[in-house]
């Protein structure tokens, strides 16, 4: 019983620690969740108290000690009634009101809030930050004391955003976009989890938010843009893998089941070899050689990235859009690395085994 | 009105030998033996879901999980969900106690369509197979809730999601007759002098459940069913791949699921309102607030689904008008719970096996109905949807309210249904032990839920600080377990052991208290007049025959 008074005393000051019953508080809005939670759950006590103390008195006291079958006492009385109706209701409608109040608070994402787009899908997050260009997968580094508002879509089932330590919660839906704000108030990790049920690696779907010092977070964002620059070539299939790929996986899988498109696994021997037919008739290794289309293996798939509608294979449609202008000369060679290599980044069902550093994924 | 136990002969004419054989028992038409055949029927159920229920508890006990894989651990919380809500909690008040209290009640010798009754039962057997078929065939793996569109995905979800929805379309169909057959018993079946406002409260309690039952059941049937051409043939009607809306999936749902909540509280509560007179030998207070508050929950419980959606991207505004109308709900639930204390005071509380389950579902429902505030509110539940305070909170009222008025039930109604006493004793010690075993299971789960863990994790490694939280929660499901084993070994014991019960060993007033125990065939030779069901000072207390009389001095109603 103590500990639930100092906690909640504690709870008044700004980022309180966590106590009895809320973890931390890292954002703007959770101290006043946390007030609404500890008013409800203060009520809740009061009425615990006073039914099951009722309870206990009249069950001492009223105990039967033989088989008496009368007992008197009223059968009614409409006025005491009609007050624990009438108080009850007045009360709830006063926690609504609170309640009301910082749930609209918890909607409205503050003008100019730095925006970051997440895709949620089985069983990773992809965090995009559109200002810079630069993406992270299974984690998002924010500013502090800065708003940022979260637009949300799911490639696949239900998915949803939540920072406990920020008191914040919001479902990704296929098909549309959802979007939550918040503004951290602390430097240091949170974390991520999905809470709706998403299939079988549910509980794995995690992401760390790193929330850095203002003057921190652009350097990290400008590097996290521009980090293959300084890499050598055979430090860019983990990179392409990690920080590529997402945008290829929705429509090319690494297990080897067929999407949108053909999977990544296995195409570069069949690229290779130029076992390939296309809508055209032609077949690819007719295309290999001096003086022909392709010359090299590595620029049918480099001609594919960049103007994609040129030769589709036969079973495809056909669907995908030109990547010219939003990859780098680099990067285009880093996914070339990726795919030729793709047997040393995931494992046989085409989990990613490697981090963007190249250091084995736990 | 002579039919009392003034006279017990060594064996005697009841239902349970009246006629013979496994036949007898499968395609009967009495009331008593197909309320029998549920209660079996839902205990089995409830112990194979209860053995799913422990395998989740001891898989949590390490953040890696100790002995299941990702895929089983979700095939062992769907499955557990799915048949404690379809197979146990729906059925388990109304179909088994229901069918064999009701008519009773009413001095009636059947519900008005005792075929329909059989059939209902045999709905439910067959949606138990299907159930079996869906586990058989690759299991399923969605939740009890079947959301779209992982439900619908073939290539992620697993194979028995066709199975399982087929079942839980048929269970629905039982569930609907059950509510149908229950209120045409009740508007025509009435004995002289009941009056509505002379119903005992349990029957009351029954007629609300019964027209959810029949109002929403068949929104779920369509439900699933689209949700079965969809995943088979694929019309676009919750795929998003389609053009379809899986959020209108959820609301279809829970226009259902909430209601269903009623379906199952509802019920129990008014087993708990008959456990509280009868075992406190005092005039329930309140008679008629109690009564409407059934109904006001049935009628408002319709209109709150949407407060399972305040993150699913549904807009603000209707999360403000469902969060409104949730608060209205607490209301009724309030007034129940200060009208059965208002009942025990001044009363005389025997402190029996039935009374114990009674007074644990009032400590219980007031913590499952309190924390709904939080889950209500809007700003809390942000944070709490989807974590383990929504699953504390559901068990409290599903398991620790519902099942146990339940239990509470199956004990005030055993001697009647079987004509044996069981152990006091041994009662107390389970009811006691299924009491702490059950708060230190799901109140730990409050504190590791607003803390932040989410549900449905097979395994928590990034989050190794809530282990102690499961660590407690699962042994408290032991506690638990073992007050169900109790529980069991002492009822069965009853029933080849136990002493003759007398036809009323609590004091009940009602009129299944007044045939003998276990109830002739047909009940009543001829139907009863009846008066208040809750003055208890017409009875008194045979000692030769251990149990209550009707007083020598004071006339039967219509003599």
């Amino acid at each position: 019983m103590f500990s639930i008074l100092t906690s909640l005393l504690t709870t008044t000051s700004q980022g309180a620690p966590a106590n009895f019953w809320l973890p931390k508080q890292a954002s703007t809005v959770a101290e006043s969740v946390d007030l609404t939670f500890f008013v409800i759950t203060w009520i809740c006590y009061f009425f615990f108290f006073a039914i099951t103390g009722s309870m206990v008195l009249f069950m001492i006291k009223y105990r039967r000690k033989g088989h008496e079958v009368v007992a008197d006492g009223p059968t009614h009385n409409t006025p005491l009634e009609i007050a624990w109706t009438v108080l009850p209701l007045l009360l709830v409608v006063v926690i609504f009101v609170v309640g009301m109040r910082g749930y609209l608070n918890l909607q409205e994402a503050p003008e100019g809030s730095y925006e970051v787009q997440v895709t949620g899908q089985k069983w990773s997050w992809t965090f995009d930050h559109p200002k810079y260009g630069a993406t992270q997968v299974a984690e998002l580094t924010v500013p502090v004391n800065t708003p940022v508002r979260l637009l949300m879509t799911s490639n696949d089932v239900l998915h949803s955003v939540w920072i406990p330590d920020f008191r914040v919660k919001m479902d990704l839906v296929p098909g549309r976009y959802t979007s939550l704000w918040f503004e951290a108030t602390a430097v240091g990790d949170y974390n991520l989890n999905c809470a709706e049920y998403c299939g079988k690696d549910h509980s794995r779907m995690f992401a760390t938010v790193r929330v850095v010092p203002k003057d921190e977070f652009e350097p990290i964002m400008v590097k996290l843009a521009s980090e293959y620059e300084d890499m050598s070539v055979g430090e860019l299939p983990a990179y392409a893998i990690n920080r590529l790929y997402n945008r290829c996986q929705s429509c090319h899988s690494l297990d080897g089941t067929t999407g949108t498109g053909p999977s990544f696994k296995g195409l570069w021997t069949r690229v290779k070899s130029g076992d390939m037919l296309f809508t055209s008739g032609e077949r690819l290794s007719d295309l290999y050689g001096e003086n022909t289309t392709y010359e090299v293996p590595e620029n049918y798939i480099r001609t594919s990235i960049v103007n994609p509608q040129g030769h589709i294979v036969q079973g495809y449609l056909g669907s995908m859009p030109s990547f010219q202008g939003q990859l780098k000369d680099k990067q285009i060679t880093a996914i070339i690395e990726m795919l030729k290599h793709l047997d040393e980044l995931t494992d046989d069902e085409g989990n990613i085994t490697v981090n963007p550093d190249g250091a084995p994924r736990q | 009105m002579t039919t009392t136990s003034t006279t017990t002969p060594q064996v005697f004419d009841n239902y349970l030998n009246h006629t013979k054989g496994i036949r007898s028992w499968l395609f009967t038409l009495d009331h008593k033996r197909i309320g029998v055949m549920y209660l079996i029927c839902v205990l089995s159920a409830f112990l194979l879901a209860g053995i799913f229920a422990m395998m989740i508890r001891f898989q949590l006990l390490t953040p890696e999980g100790t002995f299941m894989t990702q895929d089983q651990y979700n095939q062992a919380f769907t499955v557990h969900g799915a048949i404690m809500v379809f197979l146990v909690i729906i059925p388990a008040v109304p179909a088994a106690l229901g069918n064999f209290v009701l008519p009773i009640m009413l001095g009636a010798k059947d519900v008005a369509f005792p075929k329909l009754n059989l059939f209902s039962w045999w709905l439910w057997v067959f949606g138990l197979i299907f159930f079996l078929i869906a586990l058989g065939v690759g299991g399923i793996d969605t939740g009890w809730t079947f959301y779209t569109p992982y439900s619908i995905d073939k290539a992620s979800s697993m194979g028995g999601v066709i199975p399982a929805l087929i079942g839980t379309f048929i269970l629905g169909f039982s569930s609907i007759f059950t509510g149908m057959n229950f209120i045409v018993t009740i508007h025509r079946l009435r004995p002289k002098g009941m009056t509505w406002f002379r119903m005992p409260l349990f029957l009351w309690a029954t007629y609300a459940t019964a027209i959810i039952q029949v109002l929403a059941t068949p929104v779920i049937g369509i439900t699933l069913l689209l949700l079965v051409i969809e995943r088979t043939v694929g019309i676009g009607i919750f795929d998003p791949a389609m053009g379809g809306d899986p959020v209108l999936y959820q609301h279809f749902f829970w226009f259902y699921s909430h209601p269903a909540v009623y379906i199952m509280i509802l019920p129990a509560m008014g087993v708990v309102s008959e456990l509280i007179a009868v075992h406190s030998h005092r005039h329930i207070f309140g008679y008629k607030f109690i009564a409407y508050s059934s109904i006001a929950i049935a009628m408002f419980g319709f209109l709150v689904w949407g407060h399972h959606m305040f993150t699913s991207g549904q807009s603000p505004l209707m999360n403000v008008i469902f969060s409104i109308i949730t608060f209205s709900v607490s209301i009724p639930s309030a007034v129940k719970i200060f009208n059965w204390l208002a009942t025990l005071y001044k009363g005389s509380i025997s402190l029996n096996t039935s009374m114990i389950y009674g007074l644990s579902f009032i400590f219980i429902f007031s913590i499952g109905g309190l924390t709904g505030l939080h889950l209500a509110t809007l700003a809390t539940d942000v944070h709490l949807h989807d974590s383990y305070f929504v699953v504390a909170h559901f068990h409290y009222v599903m398991m620790g309210s519902a099942l146990i008025g339940f239990l509470g039930g199956i004990h005030h109604w055993w001697p009647k249904m079987i004509g044996k006493m069981y152990n006091e004793n041994w009662g107390r010690i389970s009811a006691i032990l299924v009491f702490i075993g059950f708060n230190v299971t799901f109140f730990s789960q409050f504190m590791m839920g607003s803390k932040g863990m989410p549900r449905r994790y097979a395994t928590y490694t990034e989050m190794p600080e809530f282990q102690i939280y499961h660590i407690w929660s699962t042994a408290g499901s032991t506690i638990l377990a073992l007050g169900f084993v109790i529980c069991a070994i002492y009822l069965l014991h009853s029933v080849f052991k136990g002493k003759r019960a007398p036809a009323n060993p609590w004091g009940g007033r009602s009129l299944e208290w007044q045939c003998s125990s276990p109830p002739p065939w047909d009940n009543f030779a001829e139907q009863p007049e009846v008066g208040d069901c809750y003055d208890f000072s017409v009875l008194e207390w045979n000692e030769t025959e251990q149990g209550y009389n009707w007083r020598k001095d004071v006339a039967h109603p219509g003599e």
